[in-house]
This record gives structure tokens, sequence and C-alpha cells, in this order.
């Protein structure tokens, strides 16, 4: 257990720092100086030297990346050649709003699919199992800023029960934070609700056919209890692996719901630095991004671990 | 203490078991023999309700006082693991490959009433009783770290767990090697109440059984005492089946039967062996009953 866990650790490093080089190097390859950026196209050469000088772009690109990268393992960003802010504090405020966004859609997508999937596959030879299986795939096939769209219709515009965008920090007024993010909960979670069920079925009927169920049941168990005690552990197995591919996913959906609900999370941020050409900005989110995306492959190969003894 | 009438087992139009008979007394030790899909699995499993989705039994079968057939789950659950048990075909896939071992067999007993601490204790003693060695720590184990060998020992642990009246084996030694083998059947023979063995192997049966039945396409075709069946079979199936095995003389033996099993459900009317069958004649168009005390068989044209 140890020994995969600091294997897992030594992979997530070295990912990490092999995903700072290429996020580094792709951002150097991109065209555009931030300095000309910044000072416009009259700017005499003199004060476009200057200011590379005083950005530190001037320098080899080896020692520009050992600075950004030494800044990033104690948690700072740079500052903007842009807006002259700190990046770091930006990025952090944006990615809790962005974290909740998209673990509230998670939560949403699981307490639809656990309970419909399982049904679904219990109940597969009978009407009510198929018609799930059937809705599954209709939720599969709306892409999430539609579900978004649909939902602000319904719920925003036509019944007014719920604000159609905007987002007041929690700190300010918690009753207002959990409404402003109910619609895009649910359109995230939705989809991947319907999506996550179908693995989930797949999953539970799998289980279903295995013969240590049959086991259980021949030592005096039901149906139901037999599923619940020996087989809902080893069907999560395969659905952990779809949870961490749709956190991916997620995220990335997360980046057009918040332009959909006005919510100012990190695909906002990404949006912004990309218009306002705020390359070291960009650089900061699409780092982070991809670091997140490593954490959550870190996570579900520990629950591998944590599920599956025959992984120790 | 076992009583199975008329036992017909279904899936959908098909035919797979069809009106088998039988009784086992206390403390009897019945086989269960014939060829790879004459339908020995769904009988049993027909006994513990544990037929794959989409396959019905119909017919009686009685444990004591209790019904078995047609029997809602809610009043069969309690008998099974407790008066009833069953050690399965595939010892691999068995056990539940997250959970320990020890816990698996203490679970047959905390279900049927027992304490957890009682029945954990109990499930390390049983461990040691099908002579797995150092039970303690085995009991801590996964299925993964131990052998067929030991998972079908595991399995024969629960099974035993609540001493109850009837044990069905279902070819419990066919995925072992041959030394594991036999320690696995000394040990049935020695623990098991009332058995029910199921096997393809004549020679297993002859010793561990005193009586068995010899099953074909889906029909119990000749049962009775051990020796006299295999001394004397009657039905041209078995007498085909012991040829084909070591239990003839040397020198005697016959070539094996011809042809092989149809699939479910493309066996002849009739006598359902009639198509491979030396004997066959016009009479055999008919179906055969299963005539005889004590030695019973279901051929037109039986052997002497
Ligand atoms: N779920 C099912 N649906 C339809 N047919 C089935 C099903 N299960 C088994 N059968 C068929 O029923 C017949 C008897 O199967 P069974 O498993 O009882 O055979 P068996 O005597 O135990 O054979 P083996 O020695 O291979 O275990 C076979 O022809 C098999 O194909
Ligand atoms: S009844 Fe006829 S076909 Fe069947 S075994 Fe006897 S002789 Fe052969
Ligand atoms: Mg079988």
């Amino acid at each position: 257990m140890i020994l995969y866990l600091l294997k897992r650790l030594a992979v997530l490093v070295a990912s990490t720092a092999v995903a700072g080089v290429a996020v580094f190097a792709f951002m150097a390859l991109l065209p555009g100086d931030p300095a000309e950026i910044a000072l416009g196209v009259n700017a005499t050469p003199e004060a476009v030297a200057a200011l590379r000088e005083r950005f530190g772009t001037d320098r080899p690109p080896l020692s520009q990346f050992a600075d950004w990268f030494g800044g990033l393992i104690q948690g700072d960003f740079g500052t903007s050649y842009v807006t002259s802010s700190p990046i770091g504090p930006q990025i952090g405020d944006r990615l809790g709003v962005t974290a909740v966004l998209v673990l509230g859609g998670m939560v949403i997508a699981l307490l639809i699919a656990v309970p419909a999937g399982t049904f679904a596959a219990v109940h597969h030879r009978n009407p009510l199992g198929v018609t799930i299986s059937a809705a599954s795939q209709v939720g599969i096939a709306i892409p999430a800023f539609l579900a978004g769209i649909l939902l602000v219709f319904v719920f925003a515009v036509k019944a007014q029960a719920l604000p159609s965008g905007g987002y007041v920090p929690i700190a300010e007024d918690p009753r207002a934070w959990l409404l402003g993010l109910l619609l895009p909960w649910l359109s995230l979670g939705l989809v991947q609700g319907a999506v996550l069920t179908r693995y989930v079925r797949s999953a539970v009927l799998d289980v279903m056919r295995e013969d240590y169920l049959r086991t259980a049941r021949a030592k005096g168990r039901g149906r139901m209890g037999a599923l619940w005690r020996h087989g809902l552990r080893n069907a999560s197995i395969p659905v952990v692996t779809v949870l961490g591919l749709q956190l991916a996913t997620l995220l990335v959906g997360a980046v057009v719901v918040e332009r959909v609900f006005v919510i100012p999370g990190l695909g906002d941020l990404l949006l912004n630095g990309v218009a306002g050409r705020d390359l070291l900005l960009v650089q900061g989110v699409v780092m982070v991004l991809v670091v997140a995306v490593l954490l959550i492959n870190f996570v579900v190969d520990v629950t591998y671990a944590v599920l599956d003894p025959r992984l120790r | 203490m076992l009583s199975v009438e008329g036992l017909t087992v279904r899936a959908d139009a098909v035919e797979l078991v069809r009106e088998v008979s039988f009784d086992i007394a206390p403390g009897e030790r019945v086989g269960l023999i014939g060829e790879s899909g004459s339908g020995k699995s769904l009988t049993a499993l027909s006994l513990m309700g544990l037929l794959p989705e989409g396959v019905r039994a119909s017919g009686t079968a009685r444990l004591g006082e209790r019904e078995l057939v047609g029997v809602p789950e809610g009043r069969l659950k309690d008998l099974r693991g407790r008066e009833v048990s069953m050690v399965f075909q595939e010892p691999m896939t068995a056990l539940n490959p997250l959970m320990r071992v020890g816990a698996q067999v203490a679970e047959v007993m905390t279900l049927h009433g027992r304490s957890r601490a009682e029945a954990r204790a109990r499930a390390v003693e049983l461990l040691g009783r099908v002579r797995l060695p150092r039970p303690e720590q085995l009991a801590r184990s996964y299925p993964h770290q131990l052998s067929g060998g030991q998972r079908q020992r595991v399995m024969l642990a629960i099974a035993l767990a609540n001493e109850p009246g009837l044990l069905i084996c279902d070819e419990p030694t066919t995925a072992l090697d041959v030394t594991v083998q036999k320690q696995m059947l000394e040990l049935i023979a020695e623990v098991a109440p009332a058995l029910l063995f199921i096997t393809h192997d004549l020679a297993v049966v002859a010793a561990v059984c005193e009586r068995v039945l010899v099953m074909y396409g889906g029909r119990v075709v000749e049962s009775g005492p051990i020796r006299e069946v295999f001394a004397r079979p009657r039905h041209r199936y078995t007498e085909g089946l012991l040829a084909a095995s070591k239990l003839t003389p040397r020198g005697t033996r016959l070539p094996t039967i011809k042809g092989s099993v149809p699939a479910a459900g493309r066996f002849p009317d009739g006598c359902v062996f009639r198509n491979r069958c030396p004997y066959a004649s016009e009479k055999c168009q008919t179906e055969p009953a299963l005539t005889g005390d004590g030695h019973a068989y279901a051929c037109w044209h039986p052997a002497d």
C-alpha cells in the first residue's frame, strides 16, 4: 500500500514537472512579446527593451522558466504584465468558485446516477428499468450549456423562482449563494448524471452476474442484500474511473457554464486573460487546470487501492 | 430429508431439466453424474432457488417440511446457508475479491443469528477444520492470496458453518490438481451431512457416494446403489459412460460414446439418448419411464 502510494506520488510530481515545462514552452512559442503588447504598436525600441528588462523577458528562457516554476512551487504565480497585479490571489479566488461549481455538479450527478443506475440494472428486464436507460441516453445527447439555458428558461424566466445568473459569495449571503449556484449545478450535474447512470448501470449489471453474488445469496442474503453488501463496492471500481474522467470533463464544462450563468470562476478568468492578452495569467490558469486534472488522477489511483486489495 | 418430485427446469420454451425425481435420506451421500450439459448444475441450483435469470423451475422439492421450488425468495433465504448449503463449481470466482476471507466465512453465521464476535472466532475454527494452514492468519487474507484449492476449502467452510442438514457440492474438485482433489474429497466425505455430489468423474462418485443418479439430456436415466449401477449398468447411456471410464476391467475397455451431447433443446424426443445409442430401435421414439425399485432405469433395451 505504502509503496503503491509512493509510486503514485512520484508519478504525480514527475507529471506536474513535465506539465510545467509543456505549458511554459507552449506559451513561450506563441507569437507576441508581452512588452510589445503592453506598449502598443507605436512604442520606441528603447522603451520596449526597458520594459522587457523589467518583466525579465529578456533573459534566457531557461532562467525564466526556473523563476516561474520556482515561484509556482511557493504559490507565487508572478505579476501580470497587463494589470500589474499579482496573479496568485486572483487564481486562488476563482479556483474556489470553480471547485464549488464542479464538485456540486458532481454530487448532483452521483445523487442521480447511483440510485438510477442501480435501479435500472436491478430492473433491467422490466419496462421501468428500460425507461431509465433510455432517459439517460437522451440526457447524454444534451450538452451542458444547452441544459443550462433550458433550466434558466424554465426556472428563472418562466417560474421566476431562481436567479438566471450572477454569483454572491457565501460570506455575504449564504442563501443567495446557494440559490445562485443551484441552476449551474443542475446544468452540470444533470448531464453528467445521465452519462454516469449508464456506467453505473453496466457496472452493477456486471457485478450482478458475478459468482460471488450467488455465493452471498447461497449464504442466505436476499437479492438486494447481496448486491448491497457485496456488489456496490465491486461496482464502484469501474465507476471511479469514469468519475475521474468526468471531473476533468466537468472542469472544461464549467468554463462554458460559468459564461452562461455569469459566474466568476477560473473559466471566466481564463477567457478574460485570453481576451486581454494577459499571457502570464493564462499560463497560470492553464497550469492550475492541468495540475487539477493530474490531482484527480492521483486521487482516482489512491481510491482504487483503498477499494481493491489486489492493487495494494 | 430431501424429496424431489417431477422437477422440471425451463428457460423460456426450452426444457433443460425434465421430470427429475429422487430422495436423499438423512446422512445419505448421493452422486449425480453425467456429461457436460446434462443438467446437473441446474438441478442443484433449483434446489437452492439460485437458478440464473430467465430460468424457472417447477415441480416439488421438499427439505423436511419446507418447500424449495416455486416459493418466494424471502422464504427460501433463511434456509440457505443454514439448512442447505452449496459449494459451487468455480472456486476462483465464488468469493468476493474485496472482502477478507474470515469475514466471508463469518457472514454466513451472522446472517443466521450468531453474534459477530462468536462468528469471527468460529470462522477461524472452521478454516482450521477444513485443514487450511495457519487459520488465524488466513482469515485476514483476501481471496487472491489463496490458491484454487484453498478457496474451495473456504467455500466448504462457509457451507458447513451452520451445520446444514444437506450439502450440495457441484464438481467441487474439477478445477483442482490431483493431490488437492484427493484431500478435498476425503474432507467432504468426513464432514458432510446428507450430500448431493455432482461430478463427471466416476471414480470420485464411487469413492464418496452410496447411491448415484445418472443424468443425461436433463433427465435421470438411471439411479440406484453405486455398486449395482456400476457393476451392472442397465441404461445404455450409463453403460457407455462406464465403458468410457477406467472402471471396467483392463482389456475390455469399449470405445467412448459416439457423437457429442446436443445443445439444450436439441435432444431427440422419445429416449433422449436415441441419436447416440447403438441399440436404438423404433420403440425408442417413445419416452421410456424410469422404473424399478432401488435400481431404476429408463431404457427399452436395457443391458443385462
Ligand atoms: N441460463 C441459461 N439459459 C439457457 N440455457 C441454460 C442456462 N444455463 C444452462 N443452460 C443449459 O442447460 C443445460 C444444462 O446445463 P447445466 O449447467 O445444468 O449442465 P451440467 O450438467 O452442470 O454441465 P457441466 O458438467 O458442464 O457443469 C446446458 O445445455 C446449458 O447450456
Ligand atoms: S431406450 Fe433405446 S435409445 Fe434409449 S438407451 Fe435404451 S436402447 Fe438406447
Ligand atoms: Mg455444472
